[in-house]
């Protein structure tokens, strides 16, 4: 198992309130990730976000809310096998953070987790390690993603 | 695994890719062609009869092919399902960014109107 990490800064311009809500209320997530999204934005809530029709060959994700610091951080578990009690090892943790700048607010993001458990972890670790040159000449596109990443073994 | 629901991404894909060791044995074969359990062994710090076993991982992903050759089973990397892979690996390391765009466009949209009612 090898542990990673992606991490991103980003600049927006609204107030910590209006991005801590889009962030957090599942209203919002579905908007900007899954077709539909199902929990209550409180530590400990057990949910799920879909991917699909739900009825219709859908598929469900389980989430499992982590911490809600309104308006600065919201954190929550997925892609653990639904009849598991998230936690580190059997799923991704994705924490936002967020400060005020200026008018706006500054989002820091990271996913962490066990690389098994995605391929946003598993692309990293080869960006790290020239011992092959396989990867280097099918992956020349990464290149401008790698330096905000980062990733240990 | 079939919880990323990230699309298309294929779990046989996904799983045999996922995993250190089968990356490198990719890695040995994308730089010298062909290998057997055999010769694959002796670069990995890992038994001849785990290399078959996962070249057979890889063989079931449609990631290499093996052609039996005297008393082993030659393989050689798909390209086709490599490059595959390498696309939809690329596609989901991406994801991220473009949720995030998501959300930094939804909340610029949200304060902007808030700011036109005050």
């Amino acid at each position: 198992m090898e542990f990673g990490t992606i991490e991103r800064e980003m600049y927006i311009d609204a107030t910590p309130d209006i991005v801590f809500e889009v962030v957090s209320r599942p209203e919002h997530v579905k908007k900007w990730w899954p077709d539909d999204a199902r929990y209550e934005a409180v530590p400990g809530a057990v949910g799920e976000i879909v991917f699909g029709d739900a009825e219709g060959g859908g598929q469900a994700v389980a989430l499992s809310v982590v911490d809600v610091q309104p308006p600065w951080r919201f954190a929550f578990r997925w892609t653990q096998p639904a009849d598991e009690t998230a936690a580190e090892g059997n799923s991704l943790l994705v924490t936002f953070e967020l400060t005020a700048a200026g008018d706006g607010t500054l989002l820091r993001f990271n996913e962490t987790g066990f690389r098994e458990m995605g391929w946003e972890a598993a692309v990293l670790e080869e960006q790290y390690n020239d011992h092959l040159n396989g990867w280097d000449y099918f992956l020349p596109r990464l290149a401008p993603c790698v330096a905000a990443l980062d990733v240990r073994s | 695994m079939s919880a990323l629901a990230t699309g298309d991404i294929e779990d046989d894909l996904w799983s045999a890719i996922g995993d250190p060791t089968r990356r490198r044995m990719l890695d040995l074969l994308l730089a010298t062609g062909l290998g057997t359990a055999t010769s694959l062994s002796e670069q990995l710090p890992v038994t001849r009869q785990a290399v078959a076993k996962h070249l057979g991982v890889l063989d079931r992903a449609g990631l290499v092919h093996g052609v039996t050759a005297g008393r082993e089973r030659r393989y050689r990397i798909d390209d086709a399902q490599f490059a595959r892979a390498v696309a939809q690996l690329h596609a989901v390391s991406n994801a991220w960014d473009a949720r995030l765009r998501r959300i930094k466009r939804i909340s610029e949209e949200i304060q902007r109107q808030g700011a036109q009612h005050d």
